[in-house]
């Protein structure tokens, strides 16, 4: 096509302006500066002084560090694989329906995805709570003494990793349907004509042809988890923060209540080499099991 | 999986079917009991036994925090910043992903490299650099401050790139055969061609920014400017261990973004489908 | 000097040479087609002209004026697309009123432009319908329209009926050759069909391999192709081509067939050598004596106004021969062919037709 090189540079820069001045405004100038500032001595807000990788090297000494890590990664394993299975027999479950039932279905497993996390929290609280939770009665029921289940510590996590899972399948579930419905019909009707049975159809033919999608499910769960704050917060309020570290809320403990800037920005550094990394192998992982199926 | 064949009865299929309604019902019980434990007076909400229907229904609470705390405050913060992001998002993202998609212009590559790249980078590990940002520019406590940090979603110009895209060539063509300039390329051809993308993105940011919690709970500190979302997490003399009353606030603030989606279901679907398959 | 002319134009597509130094004129009013079978350039040297395709050397004249710098609205020739590219969300009117909004005409002047283009092209009901709610044929009337009101110097037509069905075809061919008296201005049709070209071209421009072949009317490219390409090209069924050998004996010219058989040409200044010799299948009689080569008819095409018949000669070869309709042949008889000399081509082995130099 002809086209005037001159006329569409300019355009394009018009076009572009708005977003690249606010992209570097908030994302790499902040990300500079958390690189410039993991390096100092420094407060929240004002300057500090230069003490090179003291605030890396610190780190291996910080049992709160550890803690969040532990909490992190325990975290994720309570979230990430059990939440992603959740989803998808929810979603062979919801696949199987039709017409207004499957919409109706599907919005229940739905809407707790669509409430912010705040609203999530005041429910399970209340679900949960250790006086006049409607669960308790499950305790009751089974025999148990009741639980004030967030502020023991053993129970916190897989707590706040049950009302996770419960929050956010709903997003899988419509990434497992999008997948169930590109399995064309026939390859159905194939396998019933060839006598399969349904566990069989399951692992032979579902699961295979599923596997991208659950692949994709696995990262983005993954990917989101390692960066969880909210919940951790808000549940530990009242509670024992400090042993139900995570990650982000350590960075957030040290900017925002010991004021310890550079501190915090070196904790957030290592967590976005962590993210990165476990993207990298994530992405490898999954491209292994891929060809071995 | 729909087994339903000639010949077969369908005993299994059924059970599952059972399964998965009741899986359905108990999944959303949590949702239900907070709503009907906030229409129950208080000494009723705090009786030892289960009762799922209230004796006494009773909107008091709801009254209580429309009247007597910020929630209306809240409510026009949430509003305005949540119209903000998207606004402020969907605009710059369609421009830019648009110049990236349909026209030349040196680096653009690099940008687009940039922005794929930015989405390894989590937005969590940005709160302090962001809170200074923010603060060195006098916008704490303010809706600008609010909105800022959340522009960041890359996914969004990814989207618009990729849709731009797919419009045939023959669009195009025919445009610059009518002598229309780049501007109105944009703004007769393309975007209308896309509408249903720009509702999906848009519904979707709202929600997103409605929902956000982190961000605006360490911008704002003075309680009549906060969302709703932080607000009711955090002002709790006003509610007091009021649980019902806790219970209304967090349904008026769930509320609304329950509605867009119940109204706007294939819009959301979609759109996260969409963002989702980016991110893959 | 008015009308269409491309002098010496090239392009390429990175390193690769695609269209060579190539001219070609057009006259003011005239309906010319350029057909050639697929990646033969034809749309290629279409866009060219429209602006859609930089010309990278040599010069493009529209109308006495210089274009080959100008931007594709600024040439002042309008472009009916294959597949339309209407504005799938404006309605008809907004749709051809488009262009004329973008250069800023008056309101007046583009409302009485989309009606007399609606009226010539029968569409006034369809003005406020959006193309979705249109059939095939009706949003072509579009495209075309869309191009009208722009009052070009010239239409281009990019395959135009490739997108519909075999009866609407016919139909609309038609339609457009009306059009083209009605309006009166400069056309440039691109298609791969023959009878579309043949029926519709004031003048043909055959293209192979971003090269014209030849360059002439309907009736001269039928009955004198210059190229051994255009004579297999045009006409159908296809010329019968195959190999001979030319002798000189004595001053008469023989053309040794594969089967043996030898005919005389009509020509004596060839040099002997070999060459294609190519005859249609109307030029290929059925006869009793005096036949040129004779064989077995393996297959019988009855058409209602002539029969066509396969015929395999001696060497296993295939020719095929025209008959009446009312032919009595039937396959596995053993016929007699005679070649009308004067309708005999030899093509050298460069492709070129040697009796036409």
């Amino acid at each position: 096509m002809l086209r005037n090189y001159r006329r569409e540079t300019f355009v394009a820069m018009i076009l572009i302006t708005p977003f690249v001045a606010i992209y570097g405004l908030i994302f790499i100038y902040p990300t500079i500066d958390m690189f410039m500032l993991s390096f100092q001595k420094a407060p929240l807000i004002g300057d500090g002084k230069w003490v090179g990788i003291d605030n890396y090297t610190r780190l291996g000494s910080d049992r709160k560090f550890d803690t969040a890590i532990w909490n992190t990664a325990y975290f994720v394993a309570l979230s990430v694989v059990p939440g992603t299975f959740v989803a998808l027999f929810i979603s062979l479950g919801i696949y199987r329906l039709s017409g207004r039932v499957q919409a109706f279905v599907l919005a229940l497993f739905f809407l707790p995805y669509i409430l912010p996390v705040s609203v999530v929290y005041r429910i399970w609280d209340w679900t949960l709570n250790f006086q006049f939770g409607i669960a308790m009665h499950l305790f009751d029921w089974i025999g148990f003494d009741r639980i004030p289940i967030f502020k023991v510590t053993g129970w916190f996590m897989p707590a706040v990793a049950l009302v996770t899972i419960w929050w956010t399948a709903g997003f899988s579930i419509l990434l497992f349907l999008a997948g169930l419905r590109a399995i064309p019909a026939e390859i159905y009707e194939a396998s019933a004509l060839d006598n399969a049975s349904r566990w069989q159809t399951f692992r032979k033919i579902t699961w295979p042809l599923l596997w991208p999608v659950t692949a994709l499910v696995l990262t983005i769960q993954l990917i989101s988890q390692l960066k969880i704050f909210d919940q951790v917060y808000l549940f530990s309020t009242g509670g024992r923060p400090n042993d139900n570290l995570v990650m982000v809320y350590y960075i957030f403990q040290r900017a925002f209540v010991n004021n310890h800037g550079g501190r915090a920005a070196a904790i957030a550094m290592v967590l976005f080499i962590i993210v990165i990394v476990v993207s990298v192998l994530n992405f490898q992982l999954m491209r292994f099991v891929e060809k071995k199926q | 999986m729909n087994a339903q064949y000639a010949g077969k009865i369908n005993f299994i299929g059924g059970i599952i079917t059972l399964i998965t309604i009741c899986a359905a019902v108990l999944w959303a019980f949590p949702i239900y009991w907070g709503i009907i434990s906030s229409l129950k007076p208080e000494d009723e909400v705090v009786r030892p036994f289960i009762e799922l229907w209230p004796d006494t229904l009773t909107f008091q609470h709801y009254w209580f925090a429309l009247t007597q705390t910020q929630i209306g405050r809240w409510y026009v913060n949430s509003i305005g910043t949540a119209v903000g992001v998207t606004f402020l998002t969907v605009t710059t993202s369609m421009f830019a992903g648009y110049a990236i998609s349909q026209l030349t212009f040196p680096f653009r590559r690099t940008l687009y490299w940039i922005i794929l790249a930015s989405f390894m980078v989590p937005t969590q590990v940005l709160i302090i650099n962001h809170f200074v940002l923010i603060a060195n520019l006098g916008l704490l406590n303010s809706w600008a401050g609010i909105i800022l940090p959340q522009l960041i979603h890359p996914v969004i110009i990814i989207i618009y790139k990729q849709f731009f895209d797919q419009v045939p060539k023959d669009f195009r063509e025919a445009a610059v055969m009518d002598n229309a300039g780049e501007f109105r390329i944009l703004f007769k051809v393309y975007m209308p061609l896309n509408w249903g993308v720009t509702t999906a993105v848009s519904i979707v940011t709202f929600i997103w920014s409605w929902n956000a919690f982190l961000w605006p709970f360490l911008a704002v500190t003075k309680t009549e400017l906060m969302t709703i979302t932080v607000g009711i997490t955090q002002v709790n003399d006003a509610f007091g261990v009021y649980y019902a009353r806790q219970l209304s606030a967090a349904v008026l603030a769930g509320f609304p973004v329950a509605l867009a989606y119940l109204l706007f279901q294939r819009k959301v679907t979609e759109a996260i489908t969409l963002s989702a398959g980016i991110k893959g | 000097m008015t009308g269409i002319s491309l002098k010496n134009v090239s392009k390429s597509y990175g390193a690769v040479k695609v269209i060579d130094n190539l001219s070609l004129e057009i006259n003011d009013g005239e309906l010319i087609v350029f057909l050639g079978p697929s990646g033969s350039g034809k749309s290629t040297l279409l866009r060219m002209i429209a602006g859609l395709e930089t010309i990278d050397d040599g010069s493009l004249f529209i109308g006495g004026e210089q274009s080959h710098h100008l931007a594709p609205g600024q040439r002042n020739v309008a472009m009916v697309f294959q597949n339309y590219a209407l504005y799938p969300h404006m309605t008809v009117r907004e749709n051809m009123e488009f262009g004329l909004k973008n250069i800023k005409l008056s309101n007046d002047e583009i409302n009485q432009r989309v009606l007399n283009a609606a009226r010539i092209l029968e569409m006034d009901a369809l003005l406020d319908r959006r193309p979705s709610q249109l059939s095939g044929g009706q949003r072509q009337r579009v495209a075309i329209g869309r191009a009208i009101v722009k009052k070009p110097a010239a239409f281009l037509f990019d395959e135009p009926l490739s997108n519909l069905d075999a009866a609407l075809r016919v139909r609309t061919r038609v339609e457009l050759s009306q059009l083209h008296q009605t309006v009166k201005s400069t056309m440039i049709y691109v298609t791969h069909d023959q009878t579309e070209a043949m029926t519709l071209g004031e003048r043909i421009v055959i293209l192979n391999e971003c090269r014209i072949e030849q360059i002439g009317t309907p009736m001269e490219i039928y009955t004198t192709p210059r190229t051994r390409f255009v004579a297999g090209f045009i006409g159908s069924p296809s010329m019968n081509i195959f190999p001979v050998e030319l002798t000189k004996t004595k001053n008469k010219l023989e053309a040794k067939l594969p089967d043996g058989n030898k005919i005389s040409i009509a020509h004596d200044t060839l040099a002997s050598g070999e060459y294609d010799l190519g005859i249609r299948p109307e030029a290929v009689s059925i006869t009793s004596e005096g036949a040129d080569c004779q064989g077995i008819v393996r297959v019988v095409e009855r058409l209602g106004d002539r029969t066509l018949v396969y015929v395999e000669l001696t060497d296993r070869s295939q020719i095929i021969a025209q008959d009446l309709g009312t032919s009595t042949i039937v396959v596995g008889d053993r016929v007699h062919l005679a070649f009308d000399s004067r309708r005999i081509h030899l093509f050298n082995k460069n492709g070129i037709n040697a009796l036409l130099s």
